[in-house]
């Protein structure tokens, strides 16, 4: 099953089915997502963006068809598979008895990596989080606190994808900016970032192509051109489109 | 390799962080050292009490004056057996059974001085004792600790979190488990600090590890059922509720349906029934203390023929102490044949009450733990037939006595003749006939190899359960 991908591909859904309780949430699904690429999936409620994130860490065996990360089986190297992806989940899931910097370092001792206390600070700092809030524990923060930290987890991971599911849920408008210039940057260094959203105007800002999903197919698709992000209206109209339907 | 061990010291540490299970853990670890502690104290009393009692009862018996052999038989003895040194931990069924028997001529008195029978146990539930504790509450902390091991990190949605790190639902339950073991450990060191003091009381090394295995391998039934629950619930409640049920079923359900199953199947006489029985059969061996009861003519014929002499007067062996002696002989073994008859009955009743250790872990660890700790049925039995053989023993030195140095005429005109009357006082340096009663108990070897059979069922249990989870574990996902 497994297919010779080209070494740029980071990610490829093939022709992907995911079935849920009877009810078919992803049909012949494919896609492509190339290494250093921002990759946004985008959706109303119930597209199947979530999913799909979901299938490509192994969450969910699909159907039909095949998830594949570097070019590995998903359903074969579920393991490995794992190792080379950071996901961030939609809501944000961590130890509420621990503090940020606890949970960074069990977590990520976890996942195999050894990471010093400053290495953990840096990484919340620059995700945003006061200095002050690091050694607190989860249940004291606020929804967009604990998105920071989930965020600094996944940079610390230092894996060549990051999944991210609605990364910016809960954060205010700076953190928000800060976030978008931290994906591009780690996109510049050289690591894949699919990302799901339903924030047209946030993918439009970094993502350098757009996939719009509904009822789990694949409806249309955008990319940017050189210098220039995807034009907000055409994803706009196209999304309203999809969801008034 | 190490990720359970990281697992399982996270677990540890939202243990130690949240205060209700601090507050829980302590006051289980308290109860249990209150527990040993004054059990501890109840069984060093019990044991001081005995031994003095024995030491007393000796000493009675022995400074007697001089007396006619017979009177001796009835004056009687008492015979304790003290506490074994694991009683501090596990008492058994000691305080049903008595622990000191009146012996005397021609009756098998049962065991008397049962604790249950005093006022404080009257109330119809036996002690606390820390046997008791590890087997019934023990559980039930265990129950609150670890419900929610896999389930919390479901509930929270954690599981994605810790599943995309890599981890595998194995390592994840591997980790969880041993933060269950962890928590079994710490709760059974009260347990060794019993078996310590038992140690250094007399206890075997060999035995006493074998106690504390037992009792580990039978919280593992309850960690692995625990965690079952926890990789196959949806919710909390539903794991709790379960698990309670479990917990009712196994520690008061199985084994009071047991125990009426086996009465049902296996019906025993009632003492009064048995003993009215055993009177009739006593009554047709013939009454010892009338050499003229027909039931002894053939010895009265024999003796003479033997000596060759026409009357029982001329016999250099007083017939009444022959006749006393083979009446003994005769009732012991009617005796013998009814209480072998009742022990069997109360073994076959007790093999069938722990067979159902197959459907309830707690009634396997019981046995085991009674059976090693030497406060089960079998121990007891043991104790009522090394009493009786030295029932038997100093019965029948007495009656020999009589037979061999009183005179036949002196016996008979005892009553109406006082100088008869003192020719028939043996001297009281004949009572030291009466050996020294020292129980002893089952060779530890013998004890283990019984417990094995008990083991076998825990180990069922484990090993069953662990595949359930291995299943469970498989299928686990965010």
């Amino acid at each position: 099953m497994n297919t010779p991908l080209s070494t740029d591909i980071a990610l490829e859904a093939k022709q992907l089915m995911v079935v849920r309780s009877g009810q078919v949430v992803l049909q012949q699904l494919s896609f492509v997502v190339e290494k250093g690429q921002i990759f946004a999936l985008l959706g109303g409620n119930g597209a199947g963006k979530s999913t799909t994130l979901l299938t490509f860490l192994g969450f969910l065996p699909p159907t039909a068809g095949a998830a594949y990360v570097q070019g590995l089986n998903v359903e074969q190297h579920t393991r490995e598979v794992r190792q080379a992806i950071a996901y961030l989940p939609e809501a944000t899931t961590l130890y509420t008895h621990l503090s940020a910097q606890e949970n960074l370092s069990y977590l990520l001792t976890l996942a195999g990596r050894q990471i010093d206390r400053a290495a953990i600070d840096k990484a919340l700092d620059t995700v945003g989080l006061p200095t002050r809030a690091h050694a607190q524990r989860l249940d004291a923060y606020s929804k967009g606190m604990r998105q920071k930290v989930a965020i600094a987890l996944a940079l610390l991971r230092e894996t060549p994808i990051l999944l991210l599911d609605e990364p910016t849920s809960g954060l205010d408008p700076v953190a928000i900016d800060e976030l978008n210039t931290l994906v591009q940057n780690l996109a510049a260094e050289g690591r894949t970032v699919l990302m799901v959203t339903h924030d047209v105007y946030g993918a439009c800002q970094v993502a350098d192509r757009i996939a719009l999903l509904h009822n789990g197919s694949l409806v249309g698709t955008f990319s940017a051109s050189k210098g220039a992000p995807i034009d907000t209206n055409t994803v706009h109209t196209a999304f309203k489109e999809q969801t008034v339907r | 390799m190490m990720n359970p061990l990281r697992i399982a010291a996270d677990e540890w540490r939202l243990w130690y962080r949240s205060r209700l299970a601090m507050v829980g853990l302590a006051a289980v670890i308290g109860l249990l050292a209150g527990t040993a502690t004054i059990t501890a104290l109840r069984v060093h009393t019990e044991s001081k009490d005995r031994t003095e009692g024995q030491v007393q009862a000796d000493e009675h018996f022995l400074t007697q004056p001089d007396r006619h052999p017979h009177r001796m038989i009835h004056y009687g003895h008492y015979v304790f057996r003290t506490p074994a040194p694991l009683a501090i931990f596990d008492p058994g069924i000691d305080a049903l059974t008595g622990d000191a028997i009146f012996l005397e001529g021609h009756r098998q008195n049962s065991a008397t001085f049962a604790s249950a029978q005093a006022s404080t146990n009257l109330g119809g539930f036996g002690a606390l004792t820390p046997a008791l504790m590890y087997q019934l509450f023990v559980p039930l902390l265990l129950i609150a600790f670890g419900h929610s091991v896999i389930l919390r990190e479901r509930e929270l949605g954690t599981l994605p979190t810790l599943l995309a790190q890599g981890l595998s639902t194995s390592t994840l339950v591997a980790g969880k488990m041993l933060a269950l073991v962890g928590l079994i450990t710490l709760l059974l060191l009260p347990a060794l600090l019993v078996l310590f003091f038992a140690l250094a009381n007399g206890a075997s090394a060999i035995v006493s590890l074998t106690v504390v295995l037992s009792y580990a391998l039978y919280l593992l039934v309850w960690a692995a059922i625990i965690m079952l629950a926890s990789l196959t619930s949806r919710h909390r409640s539903w794991a709790l509720g379960v698990l309670l049920g479990i917990w009712f079923s196994w520690t008061l359900l199985i084994p009071r349906l047991g125990a009426t199953i086996t009465r049902l199947r296996i019906p025993t006489a009632g003492k009064i029934e048995m003993d009215l029985l055993m009177q009739e059969d006593i009554r047709r061996a013939g009454d010892g203390h009338n050499a003229t009861d027909p039931a002894f003519v053939n010895i009265r014929t024999e003796l003479l023929a033997q000596h060759n002499v026409e009357r029982v007067e001329d016999l250099p062996v007083n017939i009444r102490g022959v006749v006393a002696e083979a009446s003994e002989a005769a009732l012991t073994t009617i005796m013998n044949r009814y209480a072998n008859t009742r022990m069997r009955l109360e073994v076959s009743q007790a093999k069938a009450v722990t067979s159902f250790g197959w459907l309830s872990p707690p009634l396997a660890l019981s046995a085991a733990s009674q059976t090693l700790a030497g406060t089960d049925l079998a121990t007891h039995h043991r104790f009522l037939r090394e009493a009786e053989k030295l029932r038997l023993d100093f019965v029948q030195g007495l009656n020999r006595i009589h037979a061999q140095q009183l005179r036949y005429q002196d016996d008979i005109d005892r009553s109406r003749n006082t100088e008869a009357e003192k020719r028939t006082r043996v001297s009281a340096e004949s009572w030291s006939l009466l050996k020294k009663f020292s129980f002893s108990r089952a060779q530890a070897n013998d004890r283990i190899s019984v417990a094995f059979r008990y083991w076998m069922m825990l180990i069922a249990w484990v090993a069953g359960i662990a595949v359930a989870c291995g299943l469970a574990t498989r299928r686990l996902a965010p």
